[in-house]
Order: C-alpha cells, then sequence, then structure tokens
C-alpha cells in the first residue's frame, strides 16, 4: 500500500494499494497552491483510505517534469514524509502517470510555463502493464515538438492539464511488484536556474 | 504576584463558593452540587492560591472529563478581581487542557456569556472556536450562550506535562540555510545548519531557486543528523515548528511542506512561525543562565532583513518600529564587497579588509537620519543610497586614476552601517522607555557593529544581549526555541492549512 503525491501541475494525492487498487485520491487543479493544501490532502487521503501511516509500505512521488516552486512542494513532503514513517520513497517519472494504460502511441505534452512544454513519448504499454517511455522527458517550444520529438508524426498527443497520484501510485506498486528500476532521487527540473552571472558592478555616475 | 496550582478538596469548597458567588451571582451553582463536583472522579478542579499566602484561594477552574471518554467540558473558572490580567486564568485553562488531553479527550467543550468579551478573548486565543449560540440561555438576565470547542492534538499523553519542558523541532529554509534544531523548553539540543552559501557565491548574492533546490536535497540528511546529534526518537518530539514566513518563497514553501507531511507521519502538533521573532527567540536559548527581559528593543540584521522591533512579550506581543525601506544592511555589504573586488558574503570580506583602515575618513551618508525623515522614518533604514554613494567615490577615484585605499572604503563604509543601526536603535530605547536591546540576524557576526553596540549602549545605560554567534544567522533552533515558547503558552497548534508567506508581518507570531 502506497501513499502518492504528484505537484508537478496541480496537487494530486491518493492512497493506493496493488491489490485493492485506488482507496483514495484527491486532487487540487490550482496550480499555485501547492504548500498551501498538501497538508491537508495528505490527512484526508489517508483518512478517507481508512489507512494509518504504519501500514504503508512507502511513499510514491512524482519527480516531474514540472515546473520548479510546485514540483518542490510535492518531493520535499514525500521525502519528509517517509522519512518520518521510516518507509521508502518511490520516486516515478511524472508523465509515466499520464501515459499509465496508453494502449497506442502517445506523447504527453505539460505545460512548463514561459512559452515551453515538457514532453514524453511512449510506444504502449508492456507485458507488466507499466508504460513504455521510449524518449522524453524533454523540454522544447510549443512549435517545435515536431522536431526533438524522434518520429512526432506517429504519436497521438496528449496535452495534460493534471497528473494523477492514483496512477502514478498504481505505477509506482508495478514497479514494486515486477522489481522494476524506479526514477532517479534527481527532480527533473529540465531548466537550469534562472540567473545569469554578472559581468561585474555596474557605473553609477 | 505569583500563583500555586493544586487540586481542590472538600475542604476547599466554601472558598470556591465565596469566589463562585461572587463571580457569577445569579449563575452560581448550589454549595451541594459544587461539593460533588469537586469529589467526582470525572472532573479534575484545581485551586490558585497565592503563592506569599497559600491558605488564600485566588482561582479555580473544573473539568469534566471521563477517562476514555472522547469529549471533555470546562465546568467553571474564576479568578479574583485582584488577580486579573496576570495570566491566572490561561495558567488554569492551560492545565485543564493538558488534563483533558492526558485523559484522552479529542475535543474540550465551554461555554461562556455572551457578555463576557474578556473571557471570549482568552478563548479565542487558546484555541476555541465558537461552535453554536444558545440564545438566552443564562437567565434571568436572558444573556446568549456561544458554545466554543477545542481540538486537542494527539501524542501529548507524555513529555509537554507541566513538569517537562516541550521537546520541539525546529525546521528554517527562509533563505540559503537549510536549518533544523531540536530544543527542550529553553536547552539547546542540536542545531543543524546545512548551507548553499557556496553556489551563491558566484552569482555575489542568494539565487532563490538555486536556494530552494539546495533546500530539498538538504532536508531529510540534516533532519537525520539533528535527531542523532539531539540523542532523540521521533516519538519523544512533542511539537514541530515551522518557518513559514517571512523570505523567499519558493525556499520557505520547501520547508512548510516537509513540516506538514512530517507533522501527519509522526502524528505530531505542527506550529508555523514568524524568522524574524524566532530570531529574538534564539536568545531564550543562551546557556548562561540568564532569562531575556521583557519588553526589549530588538535590531535584527541579516541578508535579507534589517527590522528594528519593540517586544513585549515573545509569544503575543511583538511590534515592528521600522525597517529598511530598500536594501538589507547584509545586501549592502555584498554590493559593496562586490565593487571592491572582494567576494561573497560581503560581510566577512569587508571586516577583514577594514583591519587598519580610518573609519573617519571617508564620511559616507547615513540613510533617513536627517531630520525630516525624524517623523515618517524614525525607525526605517535606507541602505541603496549609502551604496551608491559608496560606489561613486571609488569610481571618481579610478577615473582621477587614483589607487583605491580599501581599507579606508571598507572601514568608512561600515562605520556608516554600524552607526545609523546603533543611532536609530539607541533611539527607540530612548524614546519608548526600554532600556534593553537585543541583536540578532548573521551580520551581527560583523565585529564592528558588536563593538560599537556594546560602547553605545554602555553610554546610554541600556541592557545589550546579543545571542550566542551560531545562533545568530538563520537556524532551525531558534524557530524550535519560539515553537517551544509557543507550545509552552497553551498556544493551539497551527494546523495544516497555513501557506508559506513571503512577507508575514512580524506581528503574526504564529500563522
Amino acid at each position: 500500500m502506497l501513499l502518492a503525491i504528484d505537484t508537478s501541475a496541480g496537487t494530486s494525492v491518493a492512497v493506493v494499494d496493488r491489490d485493492a487498487g485506488v482507496l483514495a485520491e484527491i486532487n487540487e487543479a490550482d496550480t499555485r497552491r501547492h504548500a498551501e493544501v498538501i497538508g491537508t490532502m495528505i490527512s484526508t487521503a489517508l483518512r478517507e483510505a481508512g489507512v494509518a501511516v504504519a501500514d504503508l509500505s512507502g511513499v510514491a512521488v512524482g519527480m516531474g517534469p514540472g515546473p520548479f516552486t510546485g514540483l518542490r512542494v510535492g518531493i520535499a513532503a514525500a521525502r519528509a514524509f517517509a522519512w518520518g514513517a521510516g518507509k521508502p520513497v518511490v520516486p516515478v517519472v511524472s508523465h509515466d502517470a499520464v501515459a499509465f494504460g496508453a494502449t497506442e502511441p502517445l506523447l504527453v505534452v505539460t505545460d512548463a510555463r514561459r512559452r515551453e512544454v515538457y514532453w514524453s513519448a511512449y510506444s504502449g504499454t508492456d507485458e507488466q502493464g507499466l508504460p513504455v517511455r521510449v524518449s522524453g522527458p524533454g523540454l522544447a517550444p510549443p512549435d517545435a515538438l515536431g522536431e526533438v520529438v524522434p518520429g512526432y508524426d506517429g504519436y497521438r498527443r496528449f496535452d495534460a492539464a493534471e497528473v494523477s497520484a492514483a496512477s502514478l501510485g498504481l505505477v509506482a506498486e508495478l514497479l514494486y511488484l515486477h522489481r522494476r528500476p524506479f526514477a532517479g532521487s534527481e527532480a527533473l527540473y529540465l531548466r537550469s536556474p534562472d540567473v545569469t552571472l554578472s559581468s561585474g558592478p555596474k557605473r553609477v555616475s | 504576584m505569583a500563583f500555586e496550582l493544586r487540586n481542590a478538596t472538600p475542604a476547599d469548597v466554601d472558598a470556591i463558593m465565596q469566589l463562585e458567588s461572587s463571580t457569577f451571582g445569579t449563575d452560581a451553582w448550589s454549595p451541594a452540587v459544587m461539593a460533588a463536583d469537586v469529589a467526582s472522579t470525572n472532573t479534575y478542579y484545581l485551586v490558585a492560591a497565592d503563592s506569599a499566602d497559600p491558605g488564600r484561594v485566588v482561582g479555580y477552574a473544573g473539568l469534566l472529563a471521563p477517562r476514555g471518554g472522547m469529549d471533555a467540558d470546562i465546568q467553571t473558572i474564576a479568578v479574583a478581581p485582584v488577580t486579573r490580567r496576570r495570566g491566572l486564568g490561561r495558567m488554569l485553562m492551560v492545565a485543564l487542557i493538558a488534563e483533558a488531553r492526558s485523559r484522552g479527550a479529542r475535543s474540550v467543550f465551554l461555554e461562556v456569556r455572551a457578555d463576557n468579551p474578556g473571557a471570549r478573548e482568552l478563548y479565542d486565543s487558546l484555541g476555541f472556536e465558537q461552535i453554536a449560540v444558545r440564545p438566552k440561555y443564562y437567565q434571568p438576565d436572558g444573556v446568549d450562550a456561544h458554545i466554543m470547542k477545542l481540538a486537542v492534538a494527539r501524542g501529548q499523553t507524555h513529555g509537554a506535562s507541566a513538569t517537562q519542558e516541550p521537546l520541539v523541532l525546529g525546521i528554517e529554509t527562509s533563505c540559503d540555510e537549510t536549518g533544523i534544531g531540536i530544543v527542550r523548553g529553553t536547552t539547546l539540543l542540536a542545531n543543524v545548519i546545512s548551507s548553499s552559501m557556496e553556489e551563491h557565491a558566484r552569482y555575489g548574492g542568494v539565487v532563490p531557486e538555486v536556494a530552494a533546490r539546495a533546500h530539498l536535497e538538504a532536508l531529510t540528511p540534516a533532519l537525520s543528523a539533528a535527531l542523532a546529534e539531539a540523542g532523540i526518537t521521533l516519538d519523544e518530539l512533542d511539537a514541530i515548528a515551522v518557518t513559514s514566513g517571512p523570505g523567499l518563497s519558493g525556499a520557505l514553501m520547501v520547508g512548510v511542506a516537509a513540516a506538514k507531511a512530517l507533522s501527519i507521519s509522526i502524528d505530531k502538533p505542527l506550529y508555523a512561525v514568524n524568522h524574524l521573532v524566532g530570531h529574538v527567540g534564539a536568545d531564550v536559548l543562551r546557556d548562561d543562565g540568564t532569562e531575556i527581559e521583557l519588553p526589549t528593543i530588538a535590531l535584527l540584521v541579516s541578508g535579507g532583513h534589517t527590522s528594528l522591533l519593540l517586544v513585549r512579550d515573545l509569544v503575543s506581543d511583538v511590534e515592528l518600529l521600522g525597517e529598511t525601506i530598500d536594501d538589507a544592511a547584509g545586501e549592502a555589504f555584498d554590493k559593496v564587497a562586490r565593487l571592491l573586488g572582494l567576494p561573497y558574503p560581503g560581510g566577512p570580506h569587508i571586516d577583514r579588509v577594514a583591519i587598519g583602515g580610518d573609519p573617519a575618513s571617508i564620511r559616507f551618508p547615513r540613510g533617513l537620519t536627517h531630520p525630516k525623515d525624524a517623523e515618517k522614518h524614525r525607525y526605517d533604514f535606507s541602505f541603496s543610497g549609502l551604496k551608491t554613494a559608496v560606489a561613486r567615490w571609488v569610481e571618481q577615484h579610478r577615473d582621477a586614476g587614483e589607487e583605491i585605499p580599501i581599507a579606508d572604503v571598507a572601514a568608512s563604509f561600515r562605520e556608516a552601517v554600524a552607526d545609523v543601526l546603533l543611532t536609530k536603535a539607541i533611539a527607540a530605547c530612548r524614546d519608548l522607555e526600554v532600556p534593553r536591546l537585543l541583536l540578532g540576524g548573521g551580520v551581527v557576526a560583523n565585529a564592528r557593529i558588536r563593538e560599537l553596540a556594546a560602547e553605545r549602549t554602555s553610554a546610554a545605560g541600556i541592557e545589550l544581549r546579543v545571542p550566542p554567534l551560531a545562533l545568530c544567522t538563520d537556524n532551525g533552533a531558534m524557530i524550535a526555541a519560539l515553537g517551544a515558547q509557543l507550545v509552552r503558552a497553551g498556544n493551539a497548534p497551527s494546523g495544516l492549512d497555513f501557506g508559506a508567506d513571503s512577507t508575514l508581518p512580524v506581528t503574526t507570531i504564529q500563522a
């Protein structure tokens, strides 16, 4: 049984079980309130699922890609929750949750702000039920996707405004079950911090 | 007047009835009802006596809380008129709430007369919320009763008892230090700081996104290190405290999100606290046995803040007298260091090169000290003009082909900052007749500022307090210390709905 958290788009929190499926899921689409809502959403999801912290086997978290500030809220919450509970963190690429269950080639596209999008390309679902990511995640201007995504024309494009923590949790359960590698532990910002080195002090006179 | 609380016995009923009749008049209970209630095992009655005259009962309070029940009721509370406004009512309420908690209650209820604003204020401040009105409940006066309820935090059946100081973990991520501290009351147990300062050095100042990324990576390692340093386990904690502002939004959110999630996973109450008041709170952790005397003026100077506060009470009464209207003092140090070709952070490097310099050689401007500013900006600061003045001075001398006397420029600049900080702080002490000054914030590490503070306060007959330097820079221990003060004062936890507030006003001590 996993607590699952994703804040790569809005805020989504779920409790899932490999056998029983989705026990609870709560979504908040607002992309500017992650830090405000995360606590109450975790607490409500656990209560609705009727699950105690001790019953969880880990915390699944969406590592992005996603805009920095919001993305970090989910990862910080997942890490701190897992640390307190003495359970492992299961990192998952957020786009994998969107592609979960897709049967045809799919290009997942999410908003990266500043007139860019995040993308990942999937060929379909493998025999274990996991989405097969063949390229990405990447970052591109929307009108450049055709150039940067290999075999762009072969995919159905899906622009996702939300990422479901329930789907993310189910992906994590399958990774767990089939001993498949999790995502890396680094947040997928895909952008450097917005800063430029100064060329030296400016004159004032 | 000091008070002592003890359990009420049947022998106290007469004294209780005297207070009961004089306080409640037509609403007073009969002596028989009172005697039965005091004797019941389902209740908990306390009487308060004057420490100087232990036979004299000056207040009492009763709780109905059957063991194993989910609900508890405040039955009655009264204090003698001579003791009012001295916190006795709060002391009694806090003791009853603690007892309700230890008996396993999850909610405490009470009724208060609609025409008793004093009592209402106390209950509000303890976290009670009005849930219903009973019209014309108090007869014959026909006054409404307001029903109020307090949700009691779980997990405090041990630890936060009256005899044991609260054990609190503090999380601070408002700028570039990831700070985790653990305190028991006013005793420091752990202070782990992971700084991203080196990553900012090449940019000449804190880059918010770089700081926030560093917090995310440093957080759980710092938590583990703090727990090991304090030699405690998570179950022993009584509460978690976190900085919810002011500071850099993206950085604050890492700490806020982590603190909320941790509070749920280990089932401990969470207190969202003010970073600036935390700097003042650091002083309670000094280990020289002296206690902070209030009220005090506090001067907080860091890379992000330059504020002058009047602190009357650490948990309930802090007033902002003034603050910088442009750059913080620490920022001015960084900027002047850069134009002198010195590395970041500027403070220590300016200090280093100022040795041997003449602080009186160049008269740099003192912002907002002109008589015309005395009215509107008496306690405000401005360092932007000073920075520009230094830049202009350096440019003029460079343009003239002269060698820049770095030691003199650094010493004169530093003197201007120290002078304006202390001039305004001492003016506040004098104007408000508060002969105490507390320093806090990372810039206090600057030797000349501490030196000038010592000189000026001593000349003015003002007591100077500087918390240990390790606790002056941003840290989690000060946040834990303020959290422990809030727990001890009986404040209700902050819940889970607060956000990161980059401009949290200093008057909001707990969010």
